[in-house]
């Protein structure tokens, strides 16, 4: 190494290694808001139940025992990957033509349109749901427009169930997926896309071959983003889920506060969190494999 | 990694500040002082706190959040709660009390104890039910016929076939209704094989967390009746809602708000205090004006204009079903899992 390289190193006493300490605030962060909370929350797990005291003195896996071989939680934890997947794709589905479009747009209106893209996170969570319960109610505007138009004869079921959750959440979420994309797509060179159309490739077969493939870092991210975020959503599902449409979310909260179960309650979410960092890797490994495929 | 003395000096000062700062702020903090959102945090910040201070020099710290999360902070604080004084349902407070949290109010302390409606006052001074707010059965006149007088009704009364609003298990009201009907049903309010059975026969209905969603149901016609507390419904006549709500023959349920000393807590004096001024004939007087609960204190004046609109008060408030929780303590996670499973 030379004197040069050394010099930034060396602090007028000649004690070396003080750029060590940037590492610090780095390091902090991660104990404190990632280690330390899931350390209490796995020894929490652990702990014995009690309803003399918060938890009982010995250790024990029977929370996670109990929970694996429970058919109902089992039951809710399908239902809540199910929600996460579809909401997802339907996201994907929806938010990839508005990112391509914003994208592309050299419109005056384009600025308008990233507020109507934003306008979800705008307003509170609250409010945004409850707006959801009075539109798809038993007696809400999409059942009552329905009867008007002659549609329906009895109020479909929209709420309480897994359907007003994923419809709630698509909305909620739509963003996160659209920004991702939106950068992914900005950053594709247009002159790609001309020089497959000047090699006599269609429209439909330039965005196949061309646009699609090279976006999907952006789907991936945003479908990482969309997933995670659906399956750990609590205020929606807890809002309009009901008891049809009751995810894991709502039910760790149940047995942390409702039941005041905190070693089962923290057993469920470690639980809950090990399933979607499974599901998730194992999303990364196919899109990953998929994309070093890409021409 | 060396350090030099001077890195060394401010890490350790900064790492005793850290741990010393806190200490310093408990022991000079004042009585912290829990309450609920909306009406409720609202009478305590204009009127109560005002009230409290001006009667005992105590200035109290508001905070504002749910009876759950009140009881979470005081398990997450160990040794060193930051209450004094809990506030919730009697059935929460129970959790607490069987883990051993909180102790028996010295009832010398709390003058206005003697003229509280003795049901109120838990055994041994082991909590007082100062804040009570009766449960009725509310429904919408515009869409009901032959309005409710029993709680047999729910059953008996064809018009009510899903359309019924209840309380989902988290709510304390769903916990009372599920004794209630223990009780009306069954051998006693421990029947719950046949409280669940006959809750099951009300399937479809819809299932609220908190009595602002059972609100809503009504308003959209989704539920034309549930049991709900007078605050509520009042509030919703208030805005000209087309709905009313009778006290059933049988009697009422009730929200009991459950006062307890936090044997961790470092204000008890002050927590005493706070309890007496609580108690107040015309405290509890001001506070049925604000948001319709029924006084606790035997000499609260009651006119007539207030008993029109809540009706359980005075003598009327034996009419209210107070039920023991402490053995309710060791079933209450499988009877909320069971209700989970069962009323889907």
């Amino acid at each position: 190494m030379s004197a040069v390289e050394a010099a930034p190193r060396v602090d007028s006493r000649g004690n070396r290694g003080s750029a060590a300490w940037m590492v610090v605030p780095a390091l902090v962060l991660l104990i404190g808001f990632f280690a330390l909370p899931y350390l209490t929350i796995i020894t929490m797990s652990l702990r014995e139940a009690s309803t003399r005291a918060v938890y009982g003195d010995g250790f024990t896996l029977a929370h996670y025992t109990t929970a694996l071989g429970d058919f109902y939680i089992w039951g809710i934890l399908g239902r809540t990957l199910l929600i996460g997947a579809t909401v997802t794709v339907i996201s994907l589905l929806l938010g990839y033509p508005v990112a391509y479009h914003l994208a592309k747009s050299r419109s005056r209106w384009t600025s308008l349109l990233y507020i109507f893209v934003l306008s979800p996170l705008l307003v509170g969570l609250v409010v945004r749901t409850f707006a959801w319960m009075i539109i798809l109610s038993n007696n809400g505007v999409a059942n009552q427009a329905l009867k008007a138009a002659g549609l329906i004869d009895f109020p479909l079921q929209l709420m309480n169930n897994s359907l007003g959750v994923t419809i709630a959440l698509t909305h909620v979420f739509l963003p996160f997926i659209i920004l991702p994309l939106l950068g992914n797509l900005q950053a594709i060179s247009p002159d790609l896309a001309m020089a497959s159309r000047s090699l006599g490739a269609s429209r439909m077969r330039t965005f196949w071959k061309v646009t699609l493939p090279l976006s999907m870092p952006g789907i991936q991210a945003g479908t990482i983003l969309v997933f995670v975020l659906s399956i750990s959503a609590y205020v929606t599902p807890a809002m309009l889920g009901g008891t049809g449409g009751r995810t894991m979310s709502v039910l760790v909260v149940q047995y942390l506060v409702d039941n005041f179960r905190w070693p089962a309650g923290a057993a469920l979410a470690i639980i809950m969190a090990a399933v979607a960092v499974i599901f998730v890797g194992l999303y990364l490994r196919l899109t990953a494999r998929a994309m070093r495929r890409l021409p | 990694m060396k350090l030099t003395r001077r890195e060394f000096a401010v890490g350790m000062t900064t790492a005793i500040a850290s741990m010393t700062l806190p200490r310093l702020a408990a022991a000079q903090s004042p009585l912290v002082v829990p309450t609920y959102g909306g009406l409720w945090a609202k009478f305590w910040e204009e009127k109560l706190l005002p009230g409290l201070t001006a009667a005992t020099g105590i200035q109290p710290q508001l905070d504002v959040g749910l009876g759950k999360d009140f009881v979470a902070k005081i398990r997450a604080g160990g040794g060193r709660s930051p209450y004094s004084i809990f506030m919730g349902n009697e059935n929460i407070a129970a959790v607490l009390r069987a883990e051993g949290f909180f102790e028996p109010f010295d009832l010398a302390k709390v003058p206005n104890a003697a003229k509280t409606f003795p049901q109120f006052v838990n055994k041994d001074a082991k909590g007082i039910r100062a804040i009570v707010s009766p449960i009725g059965l509310a429904y919408r006149t515009d869409l009901v016929k032959t309005a409710p007088t029993s709680w047999h009704d729910l059953w008996d009364n064809p018009e009510f076939k899903g359309k019924t609003g209840l309380y989902q298990i988290g709510n304390t009201g769903a916990v009372l209704f599920l004794r209630l009907v223990a009780e009306l049903f069954g051998s006693g309010p421990d029947d719950f094989d046949t409280a669940f059975a006959k809750i099951k026969e009300l399937l479809p209905f819809t299932q609220a967390s908190w009595s602002g969603e059972v609100a809503t149901a009504l308003i959209r016609g989704d539920a034309i009746i549930a049991p709900v507390d007078w605050t509520e419904i009042m509030t919703l006549q208030d805005k000209g809602a087309p709905v009313a709500i009778v006290a059933p023959k049988e009697g009422v349920l009730a929200f009991e708000q459950s006062f307890n000393l936090v044997a961790t807590g470092a204000e008890k004096d002050a927590a005493h205090a706070y309890l007496n001024y609580i108690l107040d004939a015309k405290v509890q007087q001001d506070m049925a004006k604000a948001f319709y609960t029924s006084p606790s204190n035997s000499e609260s004046s009651v006119d007539d204009a207030m008993k029109a609109r809540t009706p359980i008060v005075g003598p009327r408030m034996a009419e209210i079903k107070s039920y023991d929780w402490d053995s309710y303590v060791d079933k209450a996670a499988d009877i909320a899992d069971r209700w989970n499973r069962e009323m889907a």
